[in-house]
C-alpha cells in the first residue's frame, strides 16, 4: 500500500494505492492520524487505486470519523473501485460520511 | 491409562521401552503433507528406518545418520513404510544410499511394493500431488500372500544388505494379520497389516512402541478418498488397532505426521476417528481431477466469504459507533466483541497469501484445496451466526456458513446438499424481495417496546444493523403471471438473487427492475441495475455466482451497457 499527500483548497488530500488489510490498515491510520495531531480537519481520502479494503480497514474509516466531527471538520471519501463501494455501501457506512466519484466533486461538496 | 515411560523426544537417540538393546531416533516434523515424521532404530543386530521422508534433506539427514552409527558398528539397513505415499519416501529417491539393495532393503506391505516396483502415480498420490516418481525395487514384500499359508511357521530369508530375518505369519486377537520379524537375538519386530488410508497401511510395533502411519488422518477431508482407500478396511483396522492397544503393552503410538502421543491418548483418538470414519459412506474418489475442481471452488467460495465477512464485521462496527454516539460505550463495546475481525482478517489473509504463492508457482490443488479447509476450520470458530443474527441482517450470516459448510462437503469427498422443488416462483420472488425493502424493526415496534433498557436496546441494535437492502434505490418487481411455477433449490435462488441485488446496490444503481417473465417452457428472471457502475462481480465471483445459478436449476447471464447492468437467470421445465 502507498500513501501520497497532497494538499488542494485547504484540504490534506491522502491518495492510496493498493490493499488495506490487516497488514497496511495500521500505517493507513497512523498517516491519518499525523495530519489530524497537525491541526489538519479537511480530510479528504481518495481510493481511486485501492483494490481492497478489509474489516481492519474499515474500522480505521471509522476511528477517523470518530476524531474529525467537530463542527467545521471535513471528512470524506472519493473515487472508490467498485467493489469497495460496495463494501462500505452494504457495512451501512455511507450514512456515516459521504463519498464522492472524484476528488473535484468533494471539494466542491465541502 | 499411559505407561510410566518418559515421553519421546525428537532428534535424540533414547532406549525403546520394552525392547532391551534398542534405541530409537525419531525426527518429528509440523504436520503438512510434503513429508512424514521419520523415525530410526538400531539394535545390535540391525538399523531400522521406518518412513523415510518426502524431502531430499530429511532423507539426507537420516543417511548421514546411518553412515555415523554404521562407522560405530556396521549392521545391514531395512527402510520400512507404514504406506506407500510419496511424503512418506520420496526423499530417498534424491540419495544414492537408498538406491542400492545392498545396502539398504526397502520393506513394504504387498500392496504398496507392486506400486512402487512399477513406479504406480495413483497409489503412491504422485500424480495428485503432482510428482514424478522413479520405479523402486522392493526386496521385502511385507504381509505377502506367499506366506500366508504358513500360519506360526518361522520362515528365514536372506538379503543382499547380507541380512536373514526370520518371519513368522500369524494374525492378532482384534483380526489384524500379523508378521513377526526377527533381525538376530534382539527385539523384534511386528508388522500388522491395517488397511484403509491406502490397501498396504500397516503398523509396526518394537516393544512399548506402535508406529501407526497415517491412520489418524485416514478420515480427514481431503484425505479420505484418495485412491486406495477404503472405509469398510479403514473401520476394521481402527477396531484391530484399538483391541491391540488395549491388550497392554504399548507405551506410545508414533503417527506419520505429528507428535507422539501416549497409547491412552490414542485410544481416545481412534474412537472419535472411528466415528467420521463411519459416516464416510459413498464419497466420491479424491483424485487429480477432483482436487483441481475442490480448489476452484474453494478461491471462489474464500472470495464470497471474504466480502461477506467483510461486510458483516463493518455492519457490526457501524452499529458500535452509532452506539457510541448515542453514549452507550458498554452496548458498542459488546457489540465489538460479536466477530474476532483481526483474527477473520488475519485468516483470510493467510489463504490470500497461500493462493497467490500457489498461483506463481502453480502449485499442486490438492495443497490449496487443504489450505482453503484449514481456513474455513478456523473461521467456522470465529463467529456465531445465531447472535450476530439479532443485529445484522440473518441472511449475511446464514449465507456464509452456507458457503463454509458447502465447501467442508465437497472436501470431504460429497456433493453439497441440494434441495429441487416445486416453487412458485412469482410468490418466492415477492417473499424475498418484501424481506428486503422493510426494515425488520419499525419505528413503531420501537416506540412500543416495553420500558425494559435490554428489550429497547435490543429493538435499537436490530434497527440500526438491520436497514433492508432496498430502502434506499427505487425498486420494482413485476411478474408476467400470477403464477410461475418451476422446480428449482429454493435456498439457493434466494442466495443468488440476493448476490445480484447486493452486487447492483453496491455498485451505485438508483433503480432497480426485478422482472420475472415465461419463455416457452422457461422462466426468466431478469435483474437489471440502473446507473450501476463496472463491477468485478462476474469476473472475479462469475464462477461462485454461475455455479450457484448451476445448484439452483438455472443458468446465468450478464451484461452491461451505458446506463447501467443486467443479469439474466433462465431456468428450464416450468410446471
Amino acid at each position: 500500500m502507498e500513501i501520497t499527500k497532497t494538499n488542494r483548497d485547504g484540504a490534506i488530500i491522502l491518495s492510496v494505492a493498493g490493499r488495506i488489510d490487516t497488514a497496511t490498515a495500521p500505517a493507513l491510520e497512523q498517516a491519518i492520524n499525523k495530519e489530524i495531531e497537525s491541526g489538519n480537519r479537511k480530510i479528504l481520502l481518495n481510493f481511486s487505486a485501492v483494490t481492497y479494503i478489509s474489516s481492519g480497514g474499515l474500522r480505521v474509516l471509522l476511528a477517523t470519523a470518530k476524531k474529525l466531527k467537530n463542527p467545521g471538520d471535513k471528512y470524506a471519501l472519493c473515487s472508490l473501485a467498485a467493489e469497495v463501494n460496495k463494501i462500505l455501501k452494504l457495512a451501512g457506512f455511507t450514512s456515516i460520511f459521504s463519498i464522492y466519484p472524484s476528488e473535484g466533486d468533494a471539494l466542491a461538496g465541502w | 491409562m499411559p505407561g510410566g515411560n518418559a515421553p519421546l523426544i525428537s532428534l535424540s537417540w533414547q532406549p525403546v521401552p520394552g525392547a532391551p538393546g534398542a534405541r530409537i531416533y525419531p525426527l518429528i516434523r509440523k504436520i503438512d503433507t510434503t513429508s512424514s515424521n521419520s523415525y530410526l532404530i538400531q539394535t545390535d543386530d540391525v538399523i531400522l528406518l521406518i518412513d523415510p521422508g518426502g524431502l531430499a534433506e530429511q532423507s539426507a539427514q537420516l543417511a548421514l545418520l546411518i553412515e555415523e552409527i554404521r562407522e560405530e558398528r556396521d549392521r545391514p539397513v531395512f527402510v520400512f513404510l507404514t504406506h506407500a505415499h510419496i511424503d512418506h519416501f520420496l526423499g530417498t529417491q534424491f540419495i544414492p544410499m537408498f538406491a542400492y539393495p545392498e545396502v539398504a532393503v526397502f520393506a513394504v506391505q504387498e500392496a504398496g511394493a507392486a506400486a512402487l516396483e512399477c513406479g504406480d502415480g495413483k497409489l503412491t498420490q504422485a500424480d495428485l500431488l503432482g510428482q514424478k516418481i522413479s520405479p523402486v525395487r522392493i526386496a521385502l514384500h511385507l504381509i505377502s500372500d506367499v506366506r500366508s499359508g504358513y500360519s506360526a511357521v518361522p520362515i528365514s530369508l536372506a538379503f543382499s544388505n547380507g541380512a536373514t530375518i526370520t518371519i513368522t505369519r500369524g494374525q492378532t486377537r482384534g483380526g489384524l494379520a500379523e508378521e513377526r520379524i526377527e533381525f538376530g537375538t534382539g527385539p523384534s519386530l511386528e508388522v500388522y497389516h491395517t488397511p484403509g488410508h491406502s490397501p498396504d497401511s500397516i503398523c509396526l510395533r518394537m516393544g512399548g512402541l506402535l508406529f501407526i502411519g497415517d491412520v489418524l488422518f485416514a478420515a480427514n477431508p481431503g484425505i479420505a478418498g484418495i485412491c486406495g482407500w477404503d472405509q469398510c478396511a479403514l473401520i476394521r483396522s481402527l477396531d484391530g488397532i484399538e483391541v491391540l492397544i488395549a491388550d497392554g503393552g504399548i507405551d506410545f503410538v508414533l503417527p506419520g505426521h505429528g507428535r507422539v502421543i501416549t497409547a491412552y491418548d490414542a485410544g481416545l483418538m481412534f474412537t472419535a476417528i472411528r466415528a467420521d470414519a463411519l459416516a464416510l459412506e459413498n464419497i466420491a474418489e479424491l483424485n487429480h481431477e477432483r482436487a483441481i475442481e475442490t480448489a476452484a471452488f474453494a478461491e471462489d467460495c474464500m472470495e464470497q466469504v471474504n466480502e461477506l465477512f467483510t461486510i458483516m464485521a463493518g455492519r457490526l462496527y457501524y452499529v458500535s459507533y452509532v452506539m457510541e454516539e448515542l453514549g452507550e460505550e458498554d452496548v458498542a463495546a459488546e457489540v465489538n466483541r460479536l466477530i474476532k475481525g483481526d483474527v477473520i482478517d488475519e485468516l483470510l489473509e493467510a489463504f490470500r497469501s497461500f493462493a497467490d504463492e500457489h498461483h506463481k508457482r502453480s502449485g499442486v490443488s490438492i495443497h490449496l484445496a487443504l489450505k482453503a479447509g484449514q481456513v474455513i476450520f478456523k473461521l467456522e470458530r470465529s463467529f456465531n451466526g445465531a447472535e450476530l443474527s439479532h443485529i445484522i441482517d440473518p441472511a449475511l450470516a446464514r449465507r456464509a456458513a452456507r458457503l463454509l459448510s458447502d465447501y467442508t462437503t465437497m472436501l470431504r469427498g460429497f456433493c453439497p446438499p441440494r434441495e429441487l422443488a416445486e416453487c412458485d416462483l412469482v410468490r418466492h420472488l415477492e417473499s424475498l424481495v418484501t424481506g428486503l425493502s422493510i426494515p425488520s424493526c419499525s419505528d413503531d415496534d420501537l416506540l412500543s417496546s416495553d420500558d425494559e433498557d435490554s428489550t429497547f436496546t435490543r429493538l435499537l441494535l436490530r434497527r440500526i444493523g438491520m436497514q433492508p437492502l432496498l430502502s434506499d434505490v427505487e425498486f420494482s418487481f413485476t411478474a408476467a403471471e400470477k403464477h410461475i411455477v418451476a422446480t428449482v433449490d429454493q435456498d439457493d435462488l434466494t442466495d443468488l438473487i440476493t448476490y445480484i441485488l447486493e452486487d447492483l446496490v453496491g455498485t451505485g444503481s438508483d433503480a432497480i427492475t426485478l422482472k420475472l417473465n415465461r419463455d416457452n417452457k422457461d422462466a426468466i428472471i431478469t435483474l437489471r441495475g440502473t446507473g450501476a457502475t463496472a463491477s468485478d462481480a462476474m469476473k472475479k465471483g462469475g464462477g461462485f455466482l454461475m455455479r450457484l445459478c448451476d445448484r439452483t436449476g438455472g443458468t446465468l447471464s450478464c451484461s452491461t451497457d451505458g446506463n447501467g447492468r443486467q443479469y439474466s437467470i433462465r431456468i428450464g421445465g416450468l410446471i
